[in-house]
């Protein structure tokens, strides 16, 4: 009886080692949460999606925990931004004994493709620069006008692992993007009075997002990438807000909350905590609510 | 009444004329309507045809130039962006033969700068400074033998690593450091070895000269270890650089709701200290499982057991069981852990030749020997907790307790705090108590060393890439 029960269970472990589950939707992991909400938006009812970091995390610096392997090891295809933002992901891969998504198989892709970069060094970089990305910023996703472009490289992604899907991804993108298309001429309505309005940011993410809708960058917080400030470089950056008439100091939900905001004040500005990703703050639960949530907080504090 | 009517009758008979007269008209509107879309539907459908054909057509060899960022630029509907599309290649499900073979290469999308190497390359360089007693000194019992009240370069490292192929990844690590006083510093090869990644079932296999993934720190070079000095028990037992060996290693991942990692490995048995059969032909076998769980999103916790087990010199068997703990908590947002507790308990189970018996056998010019064996049980283990509450300064203990390999034990107390000025420099310094329970190798040149104190200073930096470490 008990050897019958032990057989029971090894057949039952053998099953769920082996992976049948008998599910046949694409198993797709992400590296970013944007890239999760994107990928749901084209993949549908046919993908069962993941993602490997939540919004509340910098995405530079995730630690690579046993638990990433585990979303690895069942993935047919993996999904990461590239330029460097998740080079960390190798080593989850690594560890996850699925050679179906290591670089360089069909069922790994790379977002990045055929994105129009910003901020790409034309010089020699090293590392007395701070924590710069040699490829470019990598923060592009959250620029809503480049959703097309990344919606089209998941499109291919999902079409090499399930090709016979082909036209239902094309269909929803083509919806989603429809969707998109109508909150976008909203947000550019909005911002269109913003036109020109010169903010700080702490760190160097919402480059993409700040170019699409005519805001200007003056200046960082941060020393170089990566690098905190140094108490000359947060006078010199005040005395720089002040002249340029800086009203808002974009912040990530991670960032020195306290610096930024003595910063801001001393400028006469406000510190406003930006998501940085899906899920960075409340209420930014998908793609669309993210960017709706930067368009009201910036247009709030710059009107 | 009848005059009152005729006006209506009138304008009655006139709506219905003009309807009567102008249905022609209408119909011939609608005809045209119905043309005029029917053109259309042609041409939606042949610039269908034609976006079809142009997505069928081969990626641009050289990626989108990027724009030059202007601040202001026009926002653009999400309509206008075009993407360039390029065509998946399409794939069908894994026969079981598909799944033996190793699978095809695929063009990889990663962009990189023009002159890149196809492999990354960095160094670390890892300099420890010792203070210690006269007598500690004299004697030669400090934790770094030999190098009592010195400042040496302990761990100079050239890494290079990448993937070799699409099937198979490498990794080679040269080291220098001083080993004793006044001594050159030489140059070894630390680690070179290539795994398999495209292996069937969920398998990897590892190959070359490697540490052993046999416990948790054993596995981490010293620059990577959380303190200034890798625990007593790991010293005692494997020696000062821990158990590293050539061989093979397998691990297997099986697909359960939690991460589960299995790995058996074949090793020649080259460690002095615990082995030192040296032949692959009797050959060092290690095991290992690990678990990890996710408690939540702000804890984790991973356990692990492992055994190693292989011949001495004497060819007496040595076997070492052992388990490992850790736990992190990581509040959200944070970008560091705030607090990391672990442990590890190794077991050493070692056969010697206690006494040798002579027998006389019936033919007086022939004697035997016969030894006569006995397994020697030692137990170390050791705990540490460390605390990060900024993200460039953390601060720890960790305690150690040994059984020596041939009398007494050891114990010993290491404050520490580390300082971070980047990703890339680490500063750390350290007290150290050591009590031993007698002096029993520890004396030397008339002095001994029961009782050691000892400051640590390090200095670590990284330059370049650095392949990374696990939980």
């Amino acid at each position: 009886m008990q050897s019958r029960r032990l057989v029971s269970v090894a057949v039952a472990l053998a099953l769920v080692a082996s992976g049948a589950s008998g599910a046949e939707r694409v198993r797709v992991v992400t590296t970013i949460p944007d890239l999760k909400s994107l990928t749901e938006a084209v993949g549908g009812d046919l993908v069962d999606v993941e993602s490997l970091t939540r919004g509340t995390q910098n995405l530079h610096e995730a630690e690579v925990r046993p638990s990433m392997m585990l979303k690895l090891r069942r993935a047919d295809l993996l999904i990461e931004n590239g330029l460097d933002l998740d080079r960390w992901v190798d080593v989850a891969v690594q560890g996850a004994n699925n050679g179906t998504i290591i670089r360089g198989a069909p069922g790994r892709i790379e977002i990045s493709r055929d994105v129009p970069l910003l901020e790409v060094p034309s010089a020699r970089v090293d590392r007395s620069m701070g924590d710069v990305h040699p490829l470019g910023n990598p923060h592009f996703s959250l620029d809503p006008g480049l959703a097309p472009v990344i919606t089209q490289n998941i499109v291919d992604g999902l079409v090499r692992v399930a090709p016979p899907h082909r036209a239902t991804f094309e269909r929803n993108r083509q919806a989603f993007l429809a969707r998109l298309d109508g909150e976008m001429a909203k947000w550019t309505k909005t911002m269109e009075p913003l036109r020109g309005a010169k903010v700080a940011v702490f760190h160097p993410v919402y480059i993409y997002f700040l170019t699409r809708f005519g805001l200007v960058q003056i200046g960082a917080l941060e020393d170089r990438p990566g690098i905190p400030p140094s108490p000359a470089h947060v006078a010199r950056l005040i005395q720089l807000m002040k002249q340029e008439k800086v009203k808002a100091l974009l912040v990530e939900p991670w960032n020195d909350r306290k610096l930024a905001e003595r910063v801001a004040q001393e400028a006469g500005a406000k510190a406003l905590v930006m998501a940085t990703a899906v899920g960075a703050v409340k209420g930014a639960d998908t793609y669309i609510a993210t960017i709706e949530y930067n368009i009201r907080t910036l247009a709030e504090a710059l009107r | 009444m009848r005059k009152a009517f005729r006006p209506g009758i009138m304008v009655l008979l006139a709506t219905l004329a003009s309807w009567t007269f102008a249905s022609p008209a209408r119909a011939q509107e609608a005809e045209a309507l119905r043309r005029e879309l029917e053109q259309m539907r042609k041409q939606v459908e042949a610039l269908s045809e034609r976006l079809r054909r142009l997505e069928a057509q081969p990626p641009p060899a050289a990626p989108v130039a990027a724009p030059t960022p202007a601040a202001g630029a026009q926002p653009q509907s999400v309509a206008m962006q075009a993407p360039t599309p390029t065509p998946g290649a399409p794939s069908s499900a894994p026969s079981v033969m598909d799944l033996v073979r190793p699978r095809q290469p695929f063009a990889l999308y990663q962009q990189r700068g023009a002159g890149q190497l196809l492999f990354d390359m960095g160094i670390t360089g890892d300099f420890i400074g010792n203070v210690t007693q006269r007598n500690v000194d004299k004697a030669g019992a400090g934790t770094f033998r030999g190098r009592e009240n010195r400042f040496f370069p302990r761990e100079v490292e050239l890494n290079l690593f990448g993937q070799i192929d699409p099937y198979a990844r490498g990794e080679v690590r040269i080291e220098s450091g001083e080993e004793a006083r006044g001594q050159e510093t030489g140059v070894s090869l630390a680690e070179a070895h290539l795994t398999l990644l495209t292996l069937p079932f969920n398998t990897q296999l590892k190959i070359g000269q490697m540490r052993a993934r046999y416990g948790w720190s054993n596995q981490l070079h010293d620059e990577a270890m959380p303190w200034p000095d890798r625990p007593g028990v790991y010293r005692y037992f494997f020696g000062e650089e821990g158990l590293s060996e050539k061989g093979f290693e397998a691990t297997w991942v099986p697909g359960l709701p939690f991460y589960l990692e299995v790995l058996g490995g074949l090793f020649n048995g080259d460690n002095e200290t615990a082995f030192g059969r040296g032949r692959i032909s009797e050959p060092l076998v290690t095991g290992r499982v690990r678990a990890f769980f996710d408690l939540t999103d702000e804890h984790a916790l991973q356990i692990g057991a492992s055994v190693v087990s292989g011949l001495t010199s004497e060819r007496q068997r040595h076997t070492l069981p052992g388990f490992d703990v850790r736990y992190k908590y990581r509040p959200d947002g944070w970008l560091h852990p705030l607090l990391t507790l672990g442990g590890e308990g190794i077991w050493s189970l070692r056969r010697r030749e206690v006494t040798r018996d002579v027998v006389v056998s019936e033919d007086p010019l022939e004697t035997l020997a016969v030894g006569n064996h006995r397994t020697f049980t030692r137990f170390g283990w050791y705990t540490y907790a460390e605390l990060q509450p900024f993200r460039r300064w953390a601060g720890g203990v960790r305690y150690d307790y040994t059984e020596l390999p041939d009398r007494g034990r050891e114990w010993a107390l290491e404050p520490y705090v580390s300082f971070r000025p980047s990703e890339f420099l680490r500063f750390r310094a350290g007290y150290k108590l050591t009590e031993r329970s007698q002096d029993n190798g520890f004396s030397a040149n008339g002095a001994s060393a029961r009782h050691v104190d000892e400051l640590f200073f390090q200095a670590t930096f990284v330059l370049g890439a650095h392949p990374a470490h696990p939980f």
